[in-house]
């Protein structure tokens, strides 16, 4: 087999280049972001301007500082441990970047389940906590979400930013996720392997076991929110009319989005407004 | 004649990697894995990213089945020891017996491994995420070693 090219005067180039060679990825999705590049140089930018004091304090908000380092953890351009070095030599207190490093955890952690159980994360690791069997929940990505054209505004607006980004905000992650498995009974895989089609940072052990997260086939409980929960990390892009928008099914406290989503069993509440992570 | 080659993977594609700078100098070969592609059906950003991360690499890019094209680099070379990142993937160990299948009789493949972000040699329970974190959280936050 003949070498690859590495030779390219521009980005363009490089693009067209590898849309011809890979016409199966350009048939998927042939949209590619101007940023971010890949490679360590990039990294090392990326994670020079990381603020971890506000990431802190506004992580969970979709225009929050977070970090954007995921892509280049993903493949390895930067190590966890190198990252959790760095923030530990950049703040003077250690609580200030905790919950920061916790947040690399759960990618160690996902990884060490991976290691132990391969290609198991592609099973249920649990049963669904849910009320309904695995066989009740359908095995296919439904066509109007696969096109964004549920009718759901804020739902639309996330695949559009999932194919043309290749990056979703883990809290839309969290949103689109649950949407997919609660709202519309469709099993976590079909939404997992979609996900690892656009995503930069797309993992099989961190996406997967999210997904699983969500599901609730490796929690507790299922992963669901309320309207009032998105209105309140997106400002103001989704205030005004739920029914013109299609967000009549997300109106209603916990309680009754429960009853809603879940009515063969009684889940305890929790009214906390943040992704429910890391209990 | 080379000692040795590195065979790189989209799971470390630092180019400070411990293969990459134990081998400092050595052909590496990454090769693009035709079967996962047609699997994972990744879209062509995803491929545009991982190839800007393999331009600042000293490797050699080929595609197919990454076993056959790793075995056939190492003996262009005629090398008989391939050095590689650890990873967690299953497909890994299975390439990995695949290209040693391939190789002459004597040939070695070393895994290599990145300082670990928490002490990889105590038992762990991974059931959840908390319990994880509760045993490794003093040691992780500690840094540097």
């Amino acid at each position: 087999m003949a070498d690859m090219r590495r030779d390219f005067a521009t980005r363009a180039e490089l693009i067209a280049y590898l849309k011809a060679e890979f016409p199966d990825a350009a048939e998927v999705c042939d949209v590619v972001p101007p940023s971010p590049i890949g490679g360590r140089k990039a990294a090392e930018e990326r994670l020079r301007v990381v603020n971890l004091k506000k990431y802190e304090a506004t992580r969970n908000f979709l225009d929050g500082e977070v970090t954007r380092l995921s892509p280049y953890i993903r493949y390895g351009v930067l190590s966890l441990a190198e990252v959790r070095d760095y923030a530990l030599a950049n703040t003077k207190s250690r609580d200030e970047v905790e919950k920061f490093i916790s947040e690399l955890g759960w990618r160690d952690y996902f990884q060490r389940v991976y290691a132990e159980i391969g290609d198991g994360i592609w099973e249920d690791i649990e049963e669904y906590k849910t009320g309904f069997s695995a066989h009740e929940y359908a095995a296919k990505l439904p066509e109007d979400i696969r096109a964004g054209q549920t009718g759901v505004t804020f739902i639309d607006d996330q695949i559009q930013t999932l194919y043309t980004t290749g990056y979703l905000h883990n809290h839309a992650r969290m949103w689109l996720a649950a949407y997919v498995v609660h709202w519309r009974r469709v099993r976590w895989q079909a939404g997992a392997a979609w996900f690892l089609e656009h995503l930069l940072d797309g993992d099989p052990a961190s996406n997967n076991l999210s997904w699983q997260w969500v599901a609730s086939t490796f929690s507790s409980k299922p992963y669901y929110y309320n309207l009032d929960n998105v209105l309140k990390y997106t400002g103001d892009r989704y205030r005004g009319d739920p029914t013109a928008m299609g967000h009549q099914a997300f109106v209603g406290s916990y309680e009754t989005i429960a009853r809603r989503l879940f009515p063969r069993i009684q889940i305890e509440t929790n009214t906390a407004d943040q992704p429910r992570r890391g209990r | 004649m080379a000692e040795c080659i590195v065979w790189v993977h989209a799971d470390n594609l630092n180019p400070n990697n411990a293969a990459l700078r134990a081998a400092s100098g050595s052909p590496a070969v990454f090769v693009w894995d035709d079967e996962l592609l047609k699997a994972w059906k990744i879209s062509l950003k995803r491929i545009v990213f991982i190839y800007e991360c393999l331009l600042e690499l000293p490797v050699t890019i080929r595609r197919g089945d990454v076993a056959l094209e790793v075995a056939a680099f190492a003996q262009e070379h005629s090398a008989r020891r391939i050095l590689t990142m650890a990873s967690p993937s299953p497909r890994h160990k299975l390439i990995c017996q695949r290209i040693m299948q391939q190789m002459p009789k004597g040939s070695r493949l070393e895994v290599l491994r990145d300082p670990a972000f928490a002490d990889t040699n105590k038992s762990i329970d991974l059931k959840r995420f908390s319990r994880y974190w509760s045993s490794v959280k003093c040691d992780v936050l500690r840094g540097k070693k």
